[in-house]
């Protein structure tokens, strides 16, 4: 019986080694991923990406003003190629007011300059209307606003939104995005859409393969709980 | 056994609850800036982060503002500041209201991690009232964590020195 249990012991535990090592390890990783920062550095392996499934939703949406573009593409926001808003719902408009570029989306309103450079973020706490359906110009190069409850008119500056019935603008409205800039930008959102961590973590937990490697992983679970209940039977025979 | 089951089914459905409410939106910015102003805000004012304010923005943040451009609430007694730093992957935005150099009140307004959010509390949050900054733009005093919620509470704390900061460099301005 002893020998029995000694073979099989010796057996399950050359099967498990290779999985307690890369378990340990990534164990050991995943419990150190801010300092490793593996939640903040991104896969750029395409097979991996493919696999995850890493494409927006939809089409990119994109407004043109001057040669400059804003462009949603699934969850984020894009100034040209730059990176400048996450978990977004929808984009309304985009355009050029005194050198400053108003990009509107989700009740905030984004400005930034000529380089991309953010220079606030407006939300509903200084005073952005709810229910932001268009963004246009007026006469007097000021900026429109049409939302749930009318329409305003901004100044920017001093953030005076003062409410019409209606007023006539020139409404920002979406464009066909061209080809190579479409291509950058998915290749920019999937470039940035799959951490290292996840990645880890299921590696881990064995669901990188899908439903069975989570039975894979737990049988492996089960190979060292009988490794350790046969090792102290071993012992506690041997003593 | 039946007992046990309805047991472990209410446990479940109280943590899927308490992890259903943790993360979201608990006081619209807009309505903080109402209710610290009586329903009657001052007009936005705003400050430039110019060279600098910048050094000392990094200084305390550990990174650069995301704007250059920072709106508050100034009723002359009083500024409010809504502020946002990522606590582990997300942004955090928090209300602040500084009084006389020390902050007067803080409210975590927006949440979006999926941990941490036990910052909302005024256990944690009642530790930063009468906070003021001394050498280093560090505060003057040691905020207690919370087991799990440790880059939330870095955050929060990183802003509350940020709000005493921009405070100081408005006051600075107007004397």
């Amino acid at each position: 019986m002893f020998s029995l249990i000694q073979k099989w012991h010796k057996n399950f535990g050359i099967i498990s080694a290779l999985f307690v090592i890369f378990l340990a390890a990534s164990g050991l990783m995943l419990n150190h991923s801010q300092q490793l920062k593996l939640n903040t550095n991104y896969i750029q392996t395409e097979w991996l990406l493919d696999l995850y499934q890493i494409n927006p939703a939809n089409e990119p949406i994109s407004f043109q003003s001057d040669n400059t573009w804003a462009s949603q593409v699934g969850e984020r926001l894009y100034f040209n190629e730059v990176e400048v808003g996450k978990e977004i719902e929808s984009i309304v408009g985009f355009l050029k007011i005194n050198d400053i570029y108003v990009l509107a989306y989700d009740g905030q309103i984004t400005l930034l300059t000529q380089a991309g450079e953010i220079v606030e973020h407006l939300t509903s706490a200084v005073g952005v209307p709810a229910g932001m359906s268009a963004i246009g110009v007026g006469d007097e190069a000021n900026l429109i606003i049409k939302a749930a409850h009318g329409y305003y008119l901004v100044n920017l500056d001093d953030l005076q939104w003062n409410e019409f019935d209606h007023l006539e603008a020139l409404w920002s409205q979406s464009s066909s995005i061209p080809e190579d800039l479409k291509a950058n930008l998915l290749r920019l959102y999937r470039g940035k859409g799959l951490t290292i961590e996840r990645v880890m973590l299921d590696f881990h937990s064995g669901r990188i393969v899908g439903e069975w490697g989570v039975y894979i992983v737990d049988f492996i679970a089960i190979l060292f709980l009988i490794l350790a209940g046969s090792g102290l039977w071993m012992w506690w025979e041997r003593r | 056994m039946v007992r046990n089951i309805s047991y472990l089914l209410i446990l479940s459905i109280l943590l899927f609850s308490f992890n259903a409410y943790a993360k979201g939106i608990y006081l619209k910015p807009a309505k903080f800036i109402a209710e610290v102003f009586d329903n009657d805000p001052p007009k936005a004012k705003k400050i430039w982060v110019k060279k600098e304010l910048k050094a000392g923005i990094k200084s305390i943040l550990g990174h650069d503002l995301a704007a250059i451009r920072i709106r508050y609430w100034d009723d002359g007694s009083k500024t409010a500041w809504i502020l946002e730093e990522i606590g582990r992957d997300k942004l955090i935005t928090v209300g602040f209201v500084v009084k006389e150099k020390k902050i007067a009140q803080v409210n975590v307004l927006i949440f979006r991690e999926s941990r941490g959010w036990e910052i909302k509390y005024p256990f944690f949050t009642d530790q930063f009232k009468q906070a003021t900054l001394v050498e280093n733009n560090k505060l003057d005093r040691k905020i207690d964590g919370i087991s799990g919620a440790t880059l939330s509470v870095n955050a929060l704390t990183r802003l509350a020195q940020l709000a005493l900061y921009l405070d100081s460099q408005v006051n600075k301005k107007l004397n």
